[in-house]
């Protein structure tokens, strides 16, 4: 057994480097292939990431009718701490919206002079349940809100919410078409350079089945072969995307940088990454089994 | 009863070109026998053989070897029916850039022998054949009759217990010829099948195995198979 695997890869060897340049085209084929896929996946991944953040601190505000009798309010409160999916909720009274407002604007708090904290209305901050904290359940809980007739208005980022997931999906999808599509090139240029591979050693095959070696002892070199182009394809994309990653976050103007240290900007997690290698080396070995059906028949 | 090694039954041969190499060649070779195909040349005996180790298919008719129903479509075990023979092709092929003995010993790993078995046993028979001194050199630099001595050493280096020589002899010089012979006899009394075909008439007639004459594709009468002198089993 320890023969035949030795053997194997002493077989691969010689015909890759037998036929290097071919191979190292298609290696690079393949990276760039995975590369662009695993950019997508990377943007998709950080993007959801963030919004998954985002959507954490995600809390309903709803503002009272001007002139909601206070005596009003604790029980507005308990009907509205009783509601599917609400976790804390806090009451924002005019002056602690005023006091909230002149801590914001700091030094340009004179712009405040005059107004009067009435004139402000109060509001409950409404924490969701941790299940409750995504664009459609949070929904329901507005719905509920709505319903009660003490409130004015409700306010929980709603456009964003929407822009946000409408983006995800779409890098989502783009991830996946393209993947396909390269998907397919790659087996396509996989089978095509194991073709030429074969066709190097067609004298010697030609010997082999003369002497009765069994066909997959005259495969396996070539399935090997597919699958090492897949996995060093698969293994440069992935380093190419991290200096990438790295490169890019550093090479940005520092405002931007300090902007972007708030949120982070992570790379693929192990697991992903793992997959793109297990992917690579899938599709090589399907290119090669493609190939060697196509020019591997026993004459 | 025997049950024969090979048995071909109606076959017929016509290559895309409309030659018709082989026409109705019905016959048995029984286990232990040494068999010459005769015939003048184009009279279709490498097209014979090639059917017989399955590189060839016949056009028609039913062709048994080992038991095995090679002419079935779907037959998928043409490895296992060439592992269980040794094959002289008439165009030798071997490995022209690599040397005499990695030729054999080439052909002894890719059926599963480890390689140092494979080495010694590629000495032997090449000692056998007078090659020991040409072992480390290519194919290349050899004449038509040392390829043509690697290519019977490389076939019978797994001592088959069928042997299937096209023409093996045809380079060979009269002293050589009687070596290659002595080695196939030899083969032969340790209870191989041998079949040889040949065009030389001369080679036939100075030893008294069974001849099966084929002319134009078609078989003739010769000697019979002689049933008293097959090996059993
Ligand atoms: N691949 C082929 N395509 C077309 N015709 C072929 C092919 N191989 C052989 N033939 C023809 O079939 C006939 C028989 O050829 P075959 O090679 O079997 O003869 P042979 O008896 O082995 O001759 P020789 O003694 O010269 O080797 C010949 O007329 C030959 O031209
Ligand atoms: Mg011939």
């Amino acid at each position: 057994m320890i023969f035949f695997l030795q053997d194997m890869m002493r077989r691969t060897f010689r015909n890759m480097m037998g036929n290097l340049f071919s191979n190292l085209i298609t290696i690079g084929i393949i990276a760039i292939s995975m590369l662009i896929f695993s950019t997508f996946t990377l943007l998709a991944y950080n993007l959801t990431n963030f919004f998954n953040l985002w959507e954490d601190k995600i809390e309903v505000i709803a503002y009272l009718k001007r002139g909601t009798p206070s005596s009003e309010v604790e029980a507005l409160l308990s009907k509205t701490r009783l509601l599917e999916g609400v976790e804390t909720l806090r009451y924002v009274s005019p002056y602690d919206a005023m006091d909230f407002m002149e801590m914001k604007l700091g030094r340009q708090k004179n712009l405040l002079e005059g107004i009067q904290p009435a004139v402000l209305p109060a509001s409950l901050e409404i924490q969701l349940k941790k299940e409750y904290r995504n664009s459609t359940k949070i929904k329901e809980v507005v719905a509920q809100l709505k319903k009660i007739p003490q409130f004015e208005e409700i306010q929980y980022g709603q456009e964003w919410v929407e822009t946000f997931s409408v983006l995800i999906h779409i890098l989502r999808l783009t991830q996946w078409i393209l993947g396909g599509l390269l998907l397919i090139a790659i087996v396509f240029i996989t089978s095509h350079t194991l073709q030429l591979t074969i066709s190097s050693r067609r004298e010697e095959i030609e010997v082999m089945q003369w002497m009765g070696a069994s066909p997959a002892f005259i495969r396996v070199p070539f399935y090997v072969e597919g699958l090492i182009q897949g996995l060093l394809g698969g293994g440069l994309a992935i380093l190419f995307l991290f200096l990438l990653h790295q490169g890019l976050f550093f090479n940005l103007p520092p405002s931007i940088q300090a902007w972007l240290a708030k949120i982070p900007v992570l790379f693929l997690p192990a697991k992903t990454t793992v997959w793109i290698l297990l992917g690579g080396m899938i599709l090589g070995f399907f290119g090669s089994i493609v190939a060697s059906m196509r020019v591997l028949q026993y004459k | 009863m025997i049950e024969a090694i090979i048995q071909m039954q109606h076959v017929f041969k016509t290559y895309p070109s409309q030659i018709s190499a082989l026409s109705d060649v019905t016959l048995e070779i029984f286990p232990g026998e040494f068999t010459f195909i005769a015939g003048p040349s184009g009279s279709g005996k490498s097209t014979l053989l090639r059917i017989l180790y399955c590189s060839e298919k016949p056009t028609s008719g039913e062709v048994i070897v080992h038991g095995m129903h090679i002419t079935q479509p779907g037959f998928k075990k043409i490895y296992q029916l060439r592992q269980a023979m040794g094959i002289v092709s008439q165009d030798f092929k071997l490995l022209k850039d690599r040397t005499v003995t990695e030729n054999i010993t080439f052909a002894l790993e890719v059926t599963g022998h480890p390689r140092e078995e494979a080495k010694w046993k590629a000495l032997e028979i090449l000692r056998h054949l007078g090659l020991e001194e040409r072992e480390s050199d290519s194919i290349f630099s050899l004449s038509a009759g040392e390829q043509q001595r690697v290519a019977i050493a490389r076939a019978l280096v797994n001592s088959p217990s069928l042997l299937l020589a096209d023409e093996p002899t045809g380079n060979l010089d009269a002293k050589m010829t009687l070596r290659v012979m002595d080695i196939l006899t030899d083969l032969h009394q340790k209870g191989s099948t041998i079949v040889f075909a040949t065009q030389f008439t001369g080679l036939i007639k100075r030893y008294s195995y069974r001849v099966i004459q084929i002319l134009n594709g078609q078989i003739l009468d010769g000697r019979k198979a002689d049933t008293n002198k097959i090996h059993q089993g």
